[in-house]
């Protein structure tokens, strides 16, 4: 298994970054990818157990939409629509635990929906991709305003910098050094900003849907290692996803910035009946559930609220 | 896939394009039934999250009156069952949705919508 390498952002254009970098990555190994992602993780799987029947929520970043037929002790008690920038995983995502799922193509850092329409929200291993403080900022709003201001919850995962000792991936060795970190100095909860590989093997003789060659779409730019290759076999893929790997503390920040830019109070909602604003004015908030780590990420869950 | 609990969500998000960019015409829509599992307790739960004229119009263009044009108190089993095919049974597998206000085209292909924005197009 190839190594966790530290990158710098090099383009100015991150958007451009991303495609080259992310999109254009798991169009390319969709099946390959989507075979390893099945099991749901413990506490998103809890979480969409205690939404209310009735509810309907979007996954921002659902890829291979493996959290779309939860909860699996009540299937079809809420309704989850999965958004995705990759079509490919979208072709997956759409038939998740086969059964029709509703899926979008679409941008995180866009809103293609009525404000507020959602219920919930759940982003998990999708803001790490993005590169700049800036727009992972945006993504946290994004979530904010996609759900009902007096109800909304949501959840968010990202990959930490602090792994798993079971973690099959090693980390970079310069994790916490300066000199690699593309966020400004001085601030609480630098994170790390990584390529992070994807070897995808071709046998010659399955899954033709790997090679999708003279397709329309921006191509992917994998390094092809030359050596000990037979001629049976095309040679193994390494691609290269862009990661940014958040540090201890640093989720929880970007909640805090991304309230502060929609305007909402952070912190717990009032009780009732000692509100001391004017009448009829609206204090707006969000509601930091719970957060912590689990399994090599960071999470942080959100109520909005509305006094 | 775009069913219409998926169109009852959607709105135009071009630049600019903030009011009245809801709901999305469909435009040459190919549409296939395909049946789903029901759920009345879902559907009671969802009901007060519908955009109900949006629906019914909706349901209209795509060929489907099923649905009075008020929302009814009795929730009924009748009146459950053809909101579920309205909501989770007719699937536009191909054509577009259409802004009613700026025009912008939101092309669907497989089943799946196309929300994507150029970059000049992002507000």
């Amino acid at each position: 298994m190839p190594e966790v390498k530290p990158t710098i952002v090099s383009s100015e254009n991150p958007q451009v970054y991303e495609d080259v970098h992310v999109h254009a990555v798991y169009d390319e190994i969709a099946p390959h990818f989507s075979s390893t992602r099945y099991k749901p993780w413990p506490i998103i799987a809890a979480f969409l157990s205690s939404l209310p029947t009735g509810w309907v929520g979007v996954d921002l970043g659902t890829g291979n939409g493996k959290y779309l037929p939860l909860p699996y002790d009540r299937p079809g008690a809420v309704w989850t629509i999965g958004l995705d920038r990759s079509i490919n995983l979208l072709k997956l995502a759409k038939r998740a635990g086969d059964v029709d799922r509703e899926v979008v193509l679409g941008d995180v850092l866009d809103h293609p929906w009525r404000r507020g329409a959602f219920d919930y929200a759940i982003s998990i291993a999708t803001i790490h991709h993005l590169a700049t403080p800036e727009r992972r900022k945006l993504a946290v709003q994004r979530v904010l305003e996609t759900i009902s201001p007096s109800h909304g919850r949501a959840l968010i995962y990202v990959w930490a910098v602090e792994q798993d000792e079971l973690s099959k991936r090693s980390i970079p060795a310069s994790a916490d050094n300066d000199g690699q970190c593309s966020s400004p100095s001085g601030q609480t909860g630098r994170g790390q900003d990584v390529f992070v590989p994807w070897v995808l093997a071709q046998p010659a003789e399955s899954k033709p849907k790997t090679r999708r060659k003279g397709k329309s779409g921006k191509p992917a730019t994998p390094e092809t290692p030359e050596t000990g290759v037979d001629a049976e076999h095309s040679p193994p893929k390494v691609f290269n996803r862009y990661y940014h790997m958040f540090a201890k503390g640093e989720l929880n920040q970007l909640v805090a910035d991304a309230a502060s830019a929609l305007g909402l109070v952070l912190g717990d909602a009032p009780a009732d009946g000692i509100v001391a604003t004017g009448e009829g004015e609206k204090e707006c908030g969000v509601q930091i559930v719970q957060d912590g780590w689990e399994r090599s990420n960071y999470y942080v869950e959100l109520r909005r609220w509305e006094r | 896939m775009v069913r219409l609990i998926t169109h009852n969500l959607l709105a135009c998000h071009a630049k600019g394009c903030t009011s009245n960019n809801f709901p999305l015409q469909f435009q040459d829509a190919a549409i296939e039934l395909r049946d789903a599992e029901f759920n009345a307790d879902f559907l009671r739960g969802f009901l007060p999250r519908i955009e109900w004229t949006a629906l019914v119009g909706a349901a209209r263009q795509l060929g489907d009156t099923s649905l009075p044009a008020e929302q009814p108190e009795m929730l009924d089993d009748e009146f459950l069952q053809k909101l579920h095919h309205v909501l989770l049974e007719v699937h536009v597998e191909e054509g577009a949705m259409v802004c009613p206000n700026c025009k912008h085209v939101y092309p669907i292909s497989n089943g799946i919508p196309n929300m994507l924005l150029a970059e000049h197009e992002i507000g």
